[in-house]
């Protein structure tokens, strides 16, 4: 084993190939980025279609069911939006928290916390029938936010690592809704849900096929955030404090402000999620309607970029791929996890080319 | 509560906390090497899956079924490495894209290849001749199938390989400060890629051991949150075998306790119980931040290696 610097540098990381250096790039051109971003895109599809060949869903299958019946259908055009609803909520709030560098992994339970917010005011009857509803989703907001202070506190104050403690906290809210469900907000027929909600309670339906008004909250949201991020000053001081922490607070911003009001954001902002999977279409609270969304809010804030507009499309098209593959298993009698595993595939691809979007590769034959 | 039911729980613990323990050693193993992994419930479905798959199609077989378990936590790393290690890419969404990698893909091998809901004998415990015969310990101790004994072994032998062997010494250093280790010349990328590939093996048989000696069947999903617990329980155990051992136990305990509790009646705010493991791990990273202690992490945990980064 040779001591010198020398021989070390010449010894690659990789063996075999002469030497491969990764220069970190400077500046990458928007359009290249976004070829990077295409063509992992396509990879990730690519395999998707094999691995769903090889199940035996033909690419005949396949264009009917994720594309035909799913965009183009009516039908599958109203399930699209209802799925959707959430995703863009956990979408945008996985994008918020990532702007300023804290990595809330703890998307789930802050749903389930404002799924339950929002039941809390159902089912003890909150104030007169016409402001419930809004109640409800106050509920929802304040949930998800309260979820997100422990983990805020800790790591502001003790630097404890947000990822672990977000993680977590996942699970505690999950106990403690089967808590609830199995005790004091268990319905009569004992089985672990709540009561149905009342007609007050619902979100109405705007009268495409399921969907639920909860898909105007949501994009309400995104263009609530794209401005906040893009059009005022908080955005430009998020913007500032997610590149460089240190700095910024050298500079004079208010560093924990903008961290603090930006994760409490994104906490309501999945909280409200909650709130409107269980007052738009389950009209009760369930112990699984949290299921899933963890991972698709990072999928979709990883995708974007941590950009809201871009995050909703993304949340959109997500939304696609869970309705066709939910077709998918009826029709081809595969099993759920089938979706699970096409979003991985699709997410593998895309964080794997993040190499060659921030390091430029330099080949250097011997 | 009666002794009987006391010696009960307690040598029902041994086989709640052994695939913990085994899940947490091999996460030891990879994050001692710097690469923060999330992908723990992923590698232990695999393994658990590729066990049942192994028992059924070579002739019932336990040992080769775990074999197996241990091929595909290695096979799935392999590719976690591929992301993480070579490509640099980011580690949480990598971890977390993992999991459901297997998820969807053991849920989907698992239908295809009919593996599915088949019961199978797997491991029967290992009656020890006179001591499995003494009152109390008895029981508990000598009892057991032959994995809860290997675990144990497994774990003072990785203690040992990581403490005290210049393999060890090399594998915490790339962990703690790869770029000085990497200008000693020490390959950072080989020996965390190993480390990753070694350590999800060993999360592989945590999987294997679930199906052949704890369920004795394969289910869809049926690691059942055990992953994420050894990702909590190798934080609690400050990234130390033997504190590892510790933590296992006690979050075995609690999760062979409650069943045990409910059936006799008993009334308990069971699911406060069981957000213990995970509020317990909490606990620990509050104390050791409060009073500026070192966790034990590695230094250099969850940070791509890239040699032109060095500052």
């Amino acid at each position: 084993m040779t001591n010198d610097a020398a021989g070390a540098a010449s010894r690659d990381s990789r063996g075999g190939f002469g030497r491969v250096t990764l220069e970190v790039r400077q500046r990458l051109p928007a359009w290249k980025h976004g070829l990077f971003l295409a063509i992992s895109l396509a990879a990730g599809l690519l395999i998707s279609v094999a691995v769903l060949w090889m199940s035996g869903v033909g690419p005949v299958g396949i264009y009917e069911e994720f594309i035909l019946y799913t965009f183009f259908n009516a039908k599958g055009l109203s399930n699209v939006l209802v799925e959707c609803t959430p995703l863009i909520l956990v979408g945008l709030s996985a994008a918020l928290a990532f702007r300023v560098q804290f990595w809330n992994i703890g998307l789930e339970g802050q749903l389930i916390l404002g799924g339950m917010g929002a039941a809390f005011f159902a089912l003890n009857d909150f104030g007169p029938p016409e402001t419930r509803l809004a109640l409800m989703m106050i509920g929802g907001l304040a949930g998800g936010a309260l979820w997100t202070l422990i983990p805020l506190a800790l790591k502001l104050k003790l630097n404890v690592n947000e990822i672990i403690s977000t993680l977590l906290l996942n699970y505690v809210a999950f106990q403690l809704l089967q808590d609830r469900l199995y005790g004091g907000w268990q319905d009569v027929d004992r089985f672990p849900h709540s009561p149905q909600f009342d007609v007050a309670e619902r979100l109405p339906r705007i009268g495409f096929g399921d969907v639920d008004s909860g898909i105007y909250l949501a994009v309400l949201a995104g263009i609530v955030v794209w401005w906040l991020i893009d059009r005022s000053r908080f955005g430009l001081f998020m913007t500032f404090v997610g590149s460089n922490a240190r700095m910024s607070k050298a500079v004079g911003l208010p560093v924990t402000a903008v961290v603090v009001g930006t994760v409490l954001l994104s906490g309501a902002l999945s909280g409200l999620a909650g709130a409107v999977i269980v007052s738009g279409q389950e009209y009760r609270l369930t112990t699984t309607f949290a299921g899933g969304y963890l991972f698709s809010g990072i999928v979709i804030a990883f995708l974007a970029r941590n950009n809201p507009i871009a995050a909703m499309l993304v949340a959109f098209l997500l939304g696609g791929l869970y309705v066709g593959g939910q077709s998918i298993q009826v029709f081809y009698n595969l099993p759920a996890g089938v979706i699970d595993l096409l979003q991985a595939i699709i997410v593998m691809c895309v964080t794997a080319s993040e190499l060659f979007v921030r390091y430029r590769i330099i080949w250097r034959h011997r | 509560m009666s002794l009987e039911f006391l010696v009960n729980w307690l040598a029902s613990t041994p086989v709640t906390a052994a695939p913990l323990l085994l899940a947490a050693l091999g996460l030891i193993v990879s994050e001692r090497a710097g690469v923060l992994n999330l992908s723990a419930e992923g590698l232990m479905l695999a393994g658990a899956l590729a066990s049942a798959a192994f028992y059924q199609e070579l002739g019932s077989n336990p040992w080769l079924g775990m074999l197996g378990a241990f091929l595909a936590g290695a096979a799935l790393s392999v590719l976690f490495a591929v992301l993480v290690v070579v490509m640099r890419a980011n580690q949480v969404v990598s971890g977390l894209a993992i999991v459901f990698f297997a998820i969807g893909l053991t849920s989907l091998l698992g239908t295809l290849g009919g593996w599915t809901d088949t019961a199978l004998a797997g491991f029967s415990k290992v009656d020890i001749p006179v001591l499995s015969d003494i009152p109390v310990i008895g029981p508990i101790l000598f009892r057991q199938d032959p994995w809860v004994y290997l675990t144990v072994i497994l774990m003072i032998a990785v203690s040992w390989v990581l403490l005290r062997t210049n393999t060890g010494l090399r594998l915490r250093s790339v962990g703690h400060n790869p770029h000085a280790v990497d200008s000693m010349g020490i390959d950072v990328i080989r020996t965390r890629f190993l480390a990753v590939v070694i350590g999800g093996g060993l999360v592989g048989l945590a999987g294997g051991y679930l199906v052949l000696a704890s369920a004795k069947i394969w289910v869809d999903e049926m690691t059942n949150g055990r992953g994420w617990i050894a990702i909590a329980l190798v934080i609690f155990a400050g990234w130390q075998p033997y504190r590892a051992l510790l933590g296992a136990l006690i979050f075995g305990g609690i999760e062979a306790l409650i069943p045990r509790v409910l059936a006799s009646g008993a009334v308990l705010p069971q699911y406060f119980v069981l957000m213990t493991p995970y509020i317990a791990t909490l606990l620990v990273l509050i104390w050791a931040a409060v009073n500026k202690r070192d966790l034990g992490a590695p230094r250099a945990l969850g940070l791509p290696f890239v040699r032109e980064d060095r500052r």
